[in-house]
């Protein structure tokens, strides 16, 4: 466990991989222009941001209390609520939710690849699909989502469209992103209408309403959660706030810092659909709340800190180890990636891969300066190598 | 690289000469031989070290590099061969040391050490320094070993202390950083004020002269930028003496890291991280590249050649 051989080829392999660079300098490169704009266009996104931290300091200071008032506010609309302390207890609820032999649709989750959740339910018999497009890829070409917002930064749009044209058999032209979304989606549309059950993370949740909010572009999430009739939200503790308000602020700082002018579509769940049932919406509302280590997390002085992220991705684009590495930064069998993924493996995974990592990070503080909630990850990172090399 | 066999090696030559590469303290003062500063007073210029120990970090990197897939067995005997070797009196750094580095490489980092003095002299302060400089503790804080970091800073602040010294001026952002956040962690009365030698010559209202090339890209070390927010001032002074300064993509607070501080851990990352890098300041039009940081200094200079750059410190572009 002290040797670091094994992360120093995994990551110098990583390095050296041109396609991958190749991939990582364009996502970079473009991001990095759509900040300065939204930025611009913006500007008071920033004390937005700061805003947002003391919800975030304060939610995770209470998690108990709001976690509390979160079920409550599931259980009063008609939906059910869960607690699941780790991620075996998770996969044992979904499981008993969904059974075998299912069609599902999957919004993309970095919470659910936590628990590894697609591969377990395929392993259950049942048929899975990812509906984000990027996510739709690292499902059949792996190997992990590279990051948290833009699951296939590391594949080319050449990578990408060789592989529609086998996988689809159709023809796509690898400039024509929008055409590729568009097969895709054709691809997936009668998954949706035969889909048993649908399961999405939450970009955030508002414990007054017991509302799921749920950002994205392609209109994907919103037919696959509302088409089925069995919807299962996985939230981690650390998205829960108190209000409807403060939520919304929530996604609007998510979307700017990653990079968003607009995002097309916003969607909120609050409960299993009333009328005409089975017609349009969900019968069913699940939430299962997810601890895995977060509530240890948010009582440490430290490593509390990496609760209040919000997955924004800013952190991965602009840090130079990511950049030249990717995702291979924490490791390929975490769900996460880059530091802060470091952070978040350490906190719900695998100790002893993630204090490894921990080691590679320049301790730069680049994240610190992108990151809408100024997480001090050389802090935390260095906090991690200290308790290591205390012991050793 | 196996980090128990990085930790006693770095233990070993922290008990041996209070730094991790087992340079002979006092050798980072030998930049003042031949001028005459006193060893007490209230302002003291304290360089922690760093830009004299480059030849040896180079060294250091270099050899770990080989090391870096190298299987914890073998770096096990090395490290045997070293105790060995130590235990017959022979200072295997110093004598690998001796063999490798020519005196231009040490000459090039001593004169920029000179450099700071004379401009700090020549703009009217007076100072003191140590003749047995100590290191000034960083590594062991980046990688967690905070425990020798604490017994090392607490010895420095005692040396500090016995100087007499109210003011401290740093001439690295490591240094600075280290001393203005760090150390007060762990040394509770230590509440001597501390500058960058930048702020202390344009307090000074100081006109620096140009020495190097006309243009250059600026590059902001991680440290000076971000953590001590020292931004306009190489602007202003490289300005000042007229010289073009060129803004890469990347500056100010969202400037790109050398690669630098993972060179020991992971050097073929390191130089890596330092190629992108100096490609993007290369970028803005000017091959030569400026920077304020003994750490970016070694680790872009091992580059320059294969990327038809030249890298400059801040003090051989101004003086
Ligand atoms: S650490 Fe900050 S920048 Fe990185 S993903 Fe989380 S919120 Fe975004």
């Amino acid at each position: 466990m002290t040797d670091l051989t094994e992360v120093s080829q995994l990551l110098n392999k990583a390095s050296e991989d041109p396609v991958l660079r190749t991939a990582l300098d364009r996502a970079i490169a473009s991001y990095w222009k759509k900040r300065k704009q939204v930025m611009e266009r913006y500007p008071y996104v920033k004390e937005l941001a700061d805003e947002v931290r003391k919800i975030k300091e304060w939610s995770i200071d209470h998690m108990d209390e709001l976690l509390g008032q979160a079920m409550d506010s599931v259980e009063r609309r008609g939906g059910s609520a869960y607690v699941a302390k780790t991620a075996e207890d998770a996969r044992r609820i979904v499981d008993e939710l969904v059974g075998t032999g299912k069609i599902i649709t999957k919004a993309k989750s970095m919470t659910t690849e936590e628990l590894k959740l697609r591969e377990f339910l395929i392993e259950r018999g049942n048929e899975v699909y990812e509906t984000d497009l990027g996510e739709f890829l690292v499902q059949f070409l792996g190997p992990k989502p590279m990051h948290f917002i833009s699951p296939s930064i590391h594949l080319t749009r050449e990578k990408v469209a060789e592989f529609l044209r086998e996988f689809l058999g159709v023809e796509v032209d690898k400039d024509d992103i929008e055409g590729m979304v568009a097969q895709v989606r054709r691809f997936l549309r009668d998954k949706y209408f035969n889909a048993d059950v649908g399961i999405s993370g939450a970009n955030v949740f508002a414990a007054d309403r017991g509302a799921v909010f749920l950002i994205e572009n392609e209109s994907n999430i919103r037919l696959s959660i509302s088409l089925p009739p069995k919807y299962i939200a996985v939230v981690g503790m650390e998205k829960i706030v108190p209000t409807m308000g403060d939520a919304w602020k929530v996604v609007e700082v998510i979307s700017r810092y990653g990079g968003y002018k607009v995002t097309s579509y916003v969607n909120t769940v609050m409960g299993p659909a009333k009328v005409g049932k089975g017609d349009i919406g969900p019968e069913e509302y699940h939430v299962i709340f997810l601890d895995n280590g977060r509530r240890e997390a948010s009582k440490d002085p430290i490593l509390k800190q990496t609760l209040y992220c919000l997955r924004c991705g800013a952190c991965q684009y602009l840090c130079p180890v990511f950049g030249i590495v990717g995702g291979y930064w924490a490791g390929l069998n975490s769900a996460y990636s880059g530091g802060i993924g470091v952070m978040w493996e350490y906190i719900t995974g695998d100790k002893e891969t993630a204090t490894q990592h921990a080691f590679a990070c320049l301790l730069c503080g680049r994240c610190m300066e992108a990151c809408p909630m100024r997480i001090n990850q050389p802090e935390v990172l260095r906090e991690i190598r200290r308790r290591f090399m205390a012991e050793i | 690289m196996d980090l128990k066999a990085v930790k006693l090696l770095i233990e070993r030559n922290a008990k041996k000469s209070w730094n991790p590469l087992g340079v002979k303290e006092g050798y980072c003062s030998s930049w003042a031989e031949g001028m005459s500063f006193p060893e007490k007073g209230e302002t003291l210029l304290y360089t922690g070290c760093l830009y004299q120990m480059i030849p040896y970090i180079d060294m250091f990197a270099r050899l770990l590099k080989g090391f870096e897939n190298m299987n914890p067995a073998l770096f096990s005997i090395a490290m045997k061969i070293n105790e060995l070797a130590d235990s017959l009196g022979l200072d295997t750094i110093s004598l690998l040391a001796s063999i490798e580095i020519s005196k231009r490489d040490r000459e090039r980092y001593f004169n920029i050490v000179r450099n700071i003095a004379n401009a700090l002299t020549s703009a009217g302060v007076k100072f003191a320094y140590m003749k047995e400089e100590p290191y000034n503790g960083v590594l062991y804080h980046d990688l967690g070993m905070d425990d020798l970091f604490e017994a090392h800073v607490k010895r420095l602040a005692r040396k500090i202390k016995e100087t007499g010294a109210k003011r401290v001026i740093t001439v690295d952002p490591h240094t600075t950083y280290m001393l203005n956040y760090l150390i007060k962690e762990f040394v509770e009365d230590f509440d001597v004020e501390v500058v960058h030698y930048m702020d202390v010559l344009l307090e000074k209202g100081y006109e620096p002269e140009l020495i190097g090339p006309k243009e250059v890209v600026i590059h902001d070390p991680c440290y000076l930028a971000r953590w001590n927010d020292l931004i306009d001032q190489p602007r202003t002074l490289l300005t000042r003496a007229g010289a073009k300064v060129r803004e890469p993509e990347f500056s100010r607070k969202f400037t790109g890291c050398c690669g630098g501080p993972i060179e020991s851990l992971f050097p073929s990352l390191s130089s890596k991280l330092a190629e992108k890098r100096m490609k993007e300041l290369k970028e803005s039009g000017s091959p030569c590249l400026t920077v304020m940081c003994p750490i970016c200094l070694t680790n872009f200079q091992r580059e320059a050649d294969k990327l038809g750059v030249r890298v400059f410190d801040i003090m051989e572009v101004i003086k």
